[in-house]
């Protein structure tokens, strides 16, 4: 991951621009979701704990009142002398009980019992007929106190008990106030809302009332058993949250079952939504940071690329401009840049042709002394003058190759080199007594061919010098003939040949200049500077026969366009 | 990348933030562990309730309860013995605490003296709760004269197929009834089994529960069954009348032990020490049809003729018992 950020620019830019784009963005999500969750949660709170105090306000009310009216029966002398005389008829103490009960009588139930645990009068509806146990539960333990005694029935409920005795402290008998289910329905409801329900737990944790009874026993238990092993409290299932209070005055516990607003359920569907928000949101940015990263990282890349292309040498190469800002104007930049290198190497390049043309025109320098030409000017006329022409003869064939060698173009048709052969031939044939011969084929159509100057004059003079110049009977030919569009000049001779390690040198590609033969390697680098290095000149022996020196030339003719740079 | 995984934690924390929600805490409301008892008991929710109850609300300790049978919870503790999770084992016969005697803490009540000698522990291992004995019930509308008074009753070809009686390898007092039986009467066991089997005649109930019915809607005629049940058939006004074997009966107690090493056996003996008070025995003996084991309790017509009931030969015998039991009903089955 960390290489491939780090391998290219276009990455690192990428997934910094992806994190800047997904953090703040998930961030800032949970961090609404939990802002959301916790502002519900507090608010449920909140109302919640209204709630108990109200609730607990309630239950304060009756217990005070409870408290009052029991303790303002027992001291009661109709209480008195009604369970004194026993029996259920007393009428005073049915309208005593029926005037104090009378507040309370919607919810708690006011009974007077006989010693015996025998219930004599109620302000419920009838006599219950069953007895109390005195020996066990709620009476005992009236007896052994001074105050109320208060008991959880089995199941749900609350009683309390005070027992009455009179001013000599002997037992006459018992007050009880009890609140059943419906006692408390009536007294609790209204304080809590619909979706919530109450739980009213004694000192121990043992229901005294469940506003739902079909669960109240197993949460009581559950929410109990949790307490004890230290657990959070969360019932059967886990989807109410408990607010308790403890009722400073009983000890009792009051508990609030509030619905979760934030089930698993409802978590599930927020987090499914988040989840799906949130992909959304990271194929966005991861697209968005694609395409941006592409277009600012584009140009970028391929100037790179060009870059490479220009360090293997492609000097064409140009990037598209297309965009005005810096990425555009460095593609700009960098496309001038690259013209003015290539422009830069023409002219190096220019400019090294041009010295080479200098060399050449130094070489041919050395055939061509203009003092020569003037002192051979007046042998000729001093020959005249003397009258022995063939001195005459000598110095004008001389002086004529002398100044095709100083004037003129550097290029000639074949027709003025051949002129020029014939009189060097002629010149040779007087120092050498016309011990050889010289025999020119050259057919007419290749006589218009352009050739450089002075090219064939080296060949002819090597046939003679190096060949034919020992023999009696000389033989040289010079001929033409055209091969692959290529126009080929052979001069031959029946001379000795060529000794093999200059033969060897000839033909080599590398031909140094060595020091004979001077004239043979001046021709083939004329030649190769002209028209490129598959032109120039071969040789070889053929045994008993002399050596054969051949010119490979194109064939241009005067027509042509002949006067443009040569070489290419 | 450390520095993109410390950034990526905070988000995470948050996200798993939403997940738990716990409400507020309530742990204050949790009692002191000097206020709790843990219980393990095997006797049913009726009996025990009420006196928790009391107890509770008495001395403001919070009890917890863990219920099962006998055996289980000595299994339990037996395993929990390095650190027990409970206080105190409530209820199991005296012999099964006796074999266990290691896993509890010896305690002598205050109020051991006024228990009767009989159900009193040499050693102070448990201590003894109740005492259950297992008595023969009858029609008394079908039955109007010579009500069966003997374990030899069960014998009597003349209730032949006419007997409820639990079935032995399911139920608990059916097998104290069975070898209450076979040590009342003198003679060969194997002859004696045989003899009740076949007098049975294939009438066998899977619970002492059944029983009651059984001889109250005429099915039967006459059973045997601990007396409370037979008690409170008694007291739902069912057609049955109990009495007991003139041989006497077995009535062993059940009995309470505190734990070896618990954590609140100050509590358990407050516990053990309120169960003996007057107020529970009388509570037990009006409103559970047991027999108080203390003995200013023991009024004279309550005594019972004890039998001499050999409690090592009854559960050293028991697997014997048991599978010739088997043996013998499956014959009897067609």
């Amino acid at each position: 991951m960390k290489k491939w950020i780090q391998r290219s620019f276009r990455n690192r830019m990428f997934t910094a621009m992806l994190l800047a784009a997904l953090l703040p963005l998930l961030l800032g999500g949970a961090l609404m979701l939990r802002l959301q969750v916790v502002r519900i949660e507090s608010g449920l709170a909140r109302q919640a704990d209204l709630r108990l105090r109200e609730l607990e306000a309630a239950l304060t009310e009756v217990y005070a009142a409870c408290g009052d009216l029991a303790e303002d029966l027992a001291g009661s002398t109709v209480v008195h002398s009604a369970l004194r005389r026993g029996g259920t008829e007393s009428r005073t103490l049915y309208q005593v009980l029926y005037r104090s009960a009378e507040p309370l009588r919607d919810c708690v139930r006011f009974d007077i019992y006989d010693g015996e645990g025998r219930c004599l009068y109620t302000s419920g509806g009838s006599l219950p007929a069953e007895t109390l146990d005195t020996g066990w539960g709620l009476l005992p333990a009236a007896r052994a106190s001074s105050g109320i005694a208060v008991r959880t029935g089995a199941e749900e409920g609350l009683s309390a008990a005070r027992a009455v005795r009179d001013h000599k402290g002997d037992l006459l008998g018992y007050v009880t106030a009890s609140l059943d289910r419906s006692g408390f329905n009536r007294l609790l409801g209204g304080h809590y809302d619909a979706a919530c329900e109450v739980l009213l737990l004694d000192r121990n944790w043992r229901t005294v009332y469940y506003s739902r009874p079909a669960q109240a026993r197993d949460t009581a238990e559950a929410l109990r058993s949790q307490l004890l092993a230290g657990e959070p409290l969360s019932g059967t299932d886990g989807d109410y949250r408990y607010i308790a209070a403890k009722h400073p005055e009983t000890g009792f516990t009051l508990i609030l079952q509030q619905p979760r607003t934030f089930t698993g359920q409802v978590m599930e569907a927020i987090y499914l939504v988040s989840a799906f928000v949130g992909s959304l949101c990271i194929l966005l940015s991861l697209l968005f940071t694609w395409l941006l990263s592409r277009y600012l990282s584009e140009p970028v890349h391929q100037l790179d690329q060009a870059m490479g292309e220009v360090e293997r040498g492609r000097l064409d190469v140009r990037l598209e401009p297309g965009r005005e800002d810096e990425l555009g104007r460095l593609a700009g930049s960098f496309n001038r840049m690259t013209e003015e290198y290539r422009l830069n190497l023409d002219r190096s390049v220019r400019r090294q042709r041009e010295l080479n043309e200098t060399k050449l025109r130094m070489m041919q320098a050395q055939l061509n002394p203009h003092f020569l030409y003037n002192t051979l000017d007046t042998m000729k006329w001093l020959g005249v003058v003397h009258h022995t022409p063939q001195v005459a003869e000598l110095a004008t064939g001389l002086a004529a190759i002398l100044r095709a060698g100083i004037d003129g173009d550097e290029i000639v048709t074949l027709e003025q080199e051949l002129d020029l052969v014939e009189r060097y031939v002629d010149i040779q044939a007087i120092r050498f007594e016309d011990r050889f011969t010289c025999e020119i084929d050259v057919a007419e159509r290749f006589r218009s061919c352009l050739v450089p100057k002075l090219a064939l004059q080296p060949l002819v003079e090597n046939a003679i010098l190096h060949g034919v110049s020992d023999m009696e009977e000389g033989y040289v030919k010079l001929w033409a003939e055209e091969d692959e569009g290529d126009l080929l000049l052979t001069v031959s001779d029946n001379g000795p040949g060529i000794p093999p390690e200059i033969l060897e040198k000839l033909n080599s590609p590398d031909k140094r200049i060595p020091g004979g033969h001077l004239g043979l390697f001046n021709v083939d680098s004329i030649i190769r500077l002209h028209y490129g290095p598959r032109y120039g000149l071969s040789a070889r022996v053929l045994p008993g026969e002399g050596s054969r020196v051949r010119l490979r030339l194109p064939v241009k003719r005067e027509e042509g366009s002949y006067a443009e740079s040569p070489g290419g | 990348m450390r520095r993109l995984l410390l950034l990526l934690c905070p988000l995470l924390l948050l996200l798993g933030g939403c997940g738990r929600n716990t409400g507020p805490d309530l742990s204050r409301f949790a009692p002191a562990e000097e206020d709790r008892l843990v219980l393990y008991t095997s006797h049913k929710e009726e009996l025990y309730g009420p006196i928790i109850r009391e107890f509770e609300a008495r001395t403001g300790i919070w009890v917890q309860v863990e219920t099962g049978g006998t055996s289980a919870l000595l299994e339990r503790l037996e395993a929990e013995a390095e650190d027990p999770a409970c206080d105190l084992l409530f209820g199991g016969g005296a012999d099964s605490l006796q074999a266990c005697a290691s896993l509890f803490e010896p305690y002598v009540s205050p109020l051991q003296e006024d228990i009767q000698p009989a159900f009193l522990c040499p050693d102070g291992t448990w201590t003894a709760f109740s005492s259950l004995p297992v008595v023969l019930i009858y029609n008394p509308v079908l039955i109007r004269t010579n009500p069966p008074d003997s374990w030899d009753s069960l014998l009597d070809p003349a209730w032949r197929g006419k007997i409820a009686f639990a079935d032995p390898t399911v139920s608990g007092s059916g097998y104290t009834a069975l070898a209450s039986l076979l040590q009342a009467l003198p003679g060969d066991d194997e002859a004696l089994l045989a003899a009740f089997v076949n007098n049975l005649d294939g009438q066998i109930l899977e619970s002492s529960g059944q029983i009651t019915g059984a001889v109250a809607d005429g099915t039967c005629y006459i059973g045997a069954i601990p007396e409370d049940i037979a008690l409170q058939a008694v007291r739902k006004g069912q057609d049955v009348a109990l009495l007991c074997p003139k041989e006497g009966t077995c009535a062993m107690p059940d009995g309470m032990a505190v734990i070896a090493g618990c954590a609140h056996g100050e509590n358990a003996r407050r516990f053990i020490d309120f169960t003996l008070s007057e107020d529970v025995q009388q509570y037990l003996a009006e409103a559970c049809f047991r027999r108080s084991v203390l003995t200013e309790r023991q009024g004279a017509e309550d005594v019972l003729p004890a039998l001499d009931y050999d409690i090592t030969w009854a559960s050293g015998q028991r697997e014997e018992l048991l599978r010739r039991w088997r043996e013998l009903t499956e014959e009897a089955a067609p």
